[in-house]
């Protein structure tokens, strides 16, 4: 007993020590080197980066280190600064030779952000479905949320704790009548009323057929969408952007990026690799080009798209000056679990 | 039969402590129930599954921990008093199986009153969720109650130890230990480490060993 | 044939730091005897009760109870043995019949509840009396009837005069010598008050800081150690030391010593060390005088 005591002790004190002096030290050299924003500008050709200066202040520069004063900054990024460009009276009547609205400027931008530790997590397996074509102007929350099973999809009502027989076996029917195999891998969809839309959700089944759930007018809408044989869907993204050109993003298991039209047919975004699971990645859109952020674990890499036809038209590395030591760790920037790792 | 003393020694606390304890967990479900009559159930789910709340951690996160340290002090503290210790290893009785036993009286005890919260919570959100939210609240819970039988071993290997410089070292390393139990604010976050969490916990109740040969040897700085 | 060893220790040497509390300290309890372990405060009674019931390790030698080695004694033998620890001190939580109730089941067969009962009833306080509200003399009846209760061959009593009114230890005196006598008990006990003790103790050990001064039994002790005093003039200051004699020092033109040695035998040392001896008295001493007489004053 006491030779166990004794082992025991020294391994908690090991262990502690592997866990806390890493984490002092990192703690006490700890430097800001969160990098500031990059964007491609169709207008200036390049990529445009926010540098902080020797004073607190920062500034907009490109990669030769040519610095641009705000106003500068703004007609290089008409899409992003549209809303200063208007308040100042300065929105161009032609963006790269092509004239352009500011509704439709408005309308086109987005952003787009995943996570990995959005998705390594554990969620509670229920979803709101909203009406998608609910006869009022805004968005309303369901009274009911669904769950699926081995065997169907079931609706619950909230307020009794009930399950609604007769809807659910109202989806389930048309669910299965689409060849839908319960029960689903993976949803995505963003129950929310702060949106233009609803897109329901995409839901990838237990076979890995990808589909298109929503609830138009209290019935089920029920979509197959074919992708062609050698991809493999791991991830699926609903993005409900205002301009509705796009459904979704989907990746495959080769890590490859893919968009959704809402036509339901899929084309490949020229990037190398990106993996949800493990990498985080920001999309900066307009209606010209997508900036693309991936962070990878020794590195930034960004990524300008052709917003038409999803071709790559420049992009640039950043290493991530990795100054973490080695030591015992509970938790990571990349999944919201707690157990002890290296 | 030694039981018999430490029976005698708690039973007001554990009566306050089964009372509280249960209070803490009921007002937790009250309060649930009250959101429930006020807003309704489905904003209650919502607020759930969209903001990923757990609705009962300003309630009942800490009331395990503190039960866990209580019920150590008021055990332990005692046979400190004086050096009582020495009268009970005296007894014509292992040292080891007479330590232990305290400790098994301690752990039963907590672990019931722990029990019958979790009960309280788990019938009382089962009147308002479905499964998917009650197991999710209490899946989110467990780790609380691990830590409150970890703080119970732990101060117990505090209290025993006679000396006060190894008592300092000892609390600093349990403060470190019990970070284990509340280091991710996600619900759920444990999960997978669960099991092994569990097995580390009741492994923690071998050090009091470290304390009482401490004290058998004299230690005095 | 040697008489059966109850205790032994064999060149016990401890020190708490760097100060040392005795070095080879070697005695032995036989059966049947009332040993008391004397000494100021602090000159290392509480250190060797710890250490004899296993609660301390010295930093050498080695204690047998029972010729078992304490440090690895099997824990049957802790039946033949009753302790009581300084101060008196019981589970406090407990009332006086709980606290019967509780040790009984661990001396199955051994347990004389009637004379714990019999003590307590001489204490006129209810049964359901918690400890923690007695006074420190009510403890020590509680303490004393567990032990009795317990049947024990070997008792150890840490400085049981701590804190007890004279009536109290009187009581506790009587009730222990009259105990231990009629049942053939082996006591070793410690004590910082010497009243009572002569009532109490058949050998003594005295101890001072460092170490032993003395050891014998009772009797022999007030039969062989004497004080001696003379008139010495005005202004004399006498010698620090003197050859076998204890404590010598001057007070009001009387020069005072103490010694084993007989009165001849003093009377040439005295002289030999430059004392003006004149008209030396011998006086026959109790223990408490002895054992100052022994220690000193300070």
């Amino acid at each position: 007993m006491k030779q166990f005591s004794k082992i025991f002790f020294y391994f908690i004190c090991l262990f502690l020590l592997i866990w806390i002096a890493p984490w002092c030290y990192a703690f006490f050299s700890a430097k800001n080197d969160t990098p500031l924003l990059t964007l491609y500008s169709s207008v200036h050709k390049g990529f445009l980066n926010i540098t902080r200066g020797d004073t607190n202040g920062s500034y907009w520069c490109d990669d030769n280190n040519v610095v641009f004063s705000r106003e500068e900054a703004d007609s290089l990024l008409p899409f992003f600064y549209i809303r200063q460009l208007i308040t100042d009276n300065r929105f161009p009547d032609s963006i790269c030779g092509r004239a352009f609205t500011p509704h439709e400027v408005n309308n086109t931008n987005f952003t787009f952000y995943s996570n990995p530790n959005l998705i390594n997590a554990n969620t509670v397996k229920l979803y709101p479905l909203l009406e998608s074509q609910s006869k009022r102007v805004d968005l309303v929350m369901p009274s009911d949320v669904f769950r699926t099973t081995d065997d169907g999809i079931e609706f619950i009502d909230m307020e009794s704790n009930s399950i609604e027989a007769e809807k659910s076996a109202k989806f389930t029917k048309v669910m299965l009548d689409k060849g839908f195999s319960f029960p689903a891998k993976q949803l995505s969809g963003n129950p929310s009323t702060r949106k233009e839309y609803d897109e329901g959700y995409l839901v990838l089944d237990s076979e890995n057929k990808l589909f298109h759930l929503k609830q138009v007018v209290g019935r089920p809408y029920v979509r197959s969408i074919d992708i062609p044989l050698d991809i493999e869907i791991s991830n699926v993204f609903i993005t409900e952007f205002r301009s509705r050109r796009i459904l979704g993003l989907l990746c495959d298991s080769q890590h490859k990026v893919y968009v959704l039209n809402s036509d339901y047919s899929i084309s490949l975004v020229d990037i190398p690799s990106f993996d949800p699971i493990k990498e985080s990645m920001t999309i900066y859109g307009n209606i010209l080009d997508w900036t693309i952020i991936i962070k990878k674990d020794n590195a930034y890499e960004y990524y300008a798209i052709n917003a038409d036809d999803y071709s790559l038209i420049a992009e640039k590395t950043r290493p991530i000056d990795n100054n973490s030591v080695f030591g015992l760790h509970f938790t990571s920037n990349t999944d919201k679990y707690v157990y002890p790792r290296f | 039969m030694i039981y018999y003393k430490e029976w005698i020694k708690t039973r007001w606390f554990l009566l306050l402590l089964f009372l509280s304890s249960n209070g803490f967990a009921g007002y937790a479900v009250l309060r649930i129930f009250r959101v429930v009559e006020l807003k309704g159930a489905a904003h209650l789910w919502e607020v759930g599954i969209i903001k990923d709340s757990v609705f009962i951690e300003s309630t009942m996160q800490f009331v395990p921990l503190i039960a866990g340290i209580l019920l150590a002090i008021v055990q332990f503290a005692p046979e400190m008093y004086h050096k009582c210790l020495k009268l009970t290893l005296h007894l014509p009785c292992s040292h080891s199986k007479m330590i232990f036993s305290m400790l098994k009286f301690g752990l039963l005890a907590v672990i019931s009153c722990f029990f019958v919260n979790l009960l309280i919570l788990f019938f009382g959100l089962q009147q308002v969720f479905a499964h998917e939210l009650y197991w999710h609240i209490i899946l989110t819970a467990l780790p609380w109650f691990l830590a409150g039988i970890a703080a119970y071993l732990l101060t117990s290997w505090v209290v025993l130890e006679p000396s006060w410089l190894y008592r300092i070292l000892f609390i600093a390393i349990s403060m470190m230990l019990i970070r284990i139990y509340f280091i991710s604010p996600y619900p759920e976050a444990y999960n997978g480490f669960l099991p092994y969490l569990t097995v580390f916990t009741f492994l923690l109740g071998s050090l009091s060993w470290i304390s009482v040969s401490h004290f058998k040897k004299g230690k005095q700085f | 044939m040697d008489e059966e060893k109850i205790i032994e220790c064999r060149n016990l040497t401890h020190y708490y730091g760097k100060r040392l509390i005795y070095e080879n300290l070697s005695f032995s309890v036989p059966k049947g005897r009332i040993l008391g372990l004397l000494g100021k405060n602090g000159a290392g009674k509480t250190t060797t009760i710890n250490i004899l019931s296993g609660y301390l390790q010295p930093k050498a030698g080695q204690c047998f109870m029972f010729g078992h080695d304490t440090l690895s004694m099997p824990h049957e033998m802790r039946r033949r043995i009753g302790l009581l620890i300084e101060g008196h001190v019981q589970y406090q939580f407990m009332t006086i019949k709980e606290i019967e109730k509780f040790y009984a089941s661990f001396y199955p067969g051994q347990w004389k509840r009637d004379a714990y009962y019999e003590l307590m009833n001489m204490l006129k306080v209810a049964p359901g009396q918690k400890i923690s509200r007695m006074s420190c003399g009510q403890r020590s009846q509680v303490a004393l009837g567990l032990i009795l209760a317990q049947d024990p061959e070997l008792l150890i009593l840490d400085d049981f005069s701590l804190g007890l009114d004279p009536g109290y230890r009187r009581l506790f005196v009587e009730y222990l010598r009259d105990y231990a006598k009629s049942e053939n008990k082996t006591v070793f006990l410690t004590s910082h008050i010497i009243q009572d003790m002569e009532r109490l103790i058949d050998d003594c050990i005295i101890m001072d800081y460092g170490g032993i001064l003395t050891q014998q039994p009772v009797d022999q002790l007030l039969n062989t150690f004497h004080r001696y005093t003379c008139r010495v003039p005005d202004g004399y200051s006498c010698p620090s030391s003197i050859n076998g004699m204890y404590r010598p020092n001057v007070l009001r033109q009387t020069f005072e010593v103490h010694s084993f040695l007989k009165p001849d035998e003093v009377e040439n040392e005295l002289r030999s060390a430059g004392v003006p001896v004149n008209n030396l008295i011998c006086e026959n001493l109790n223990l408490e005088d002895a054992f100052i007489g022994l220690t000193g004053k300070y």
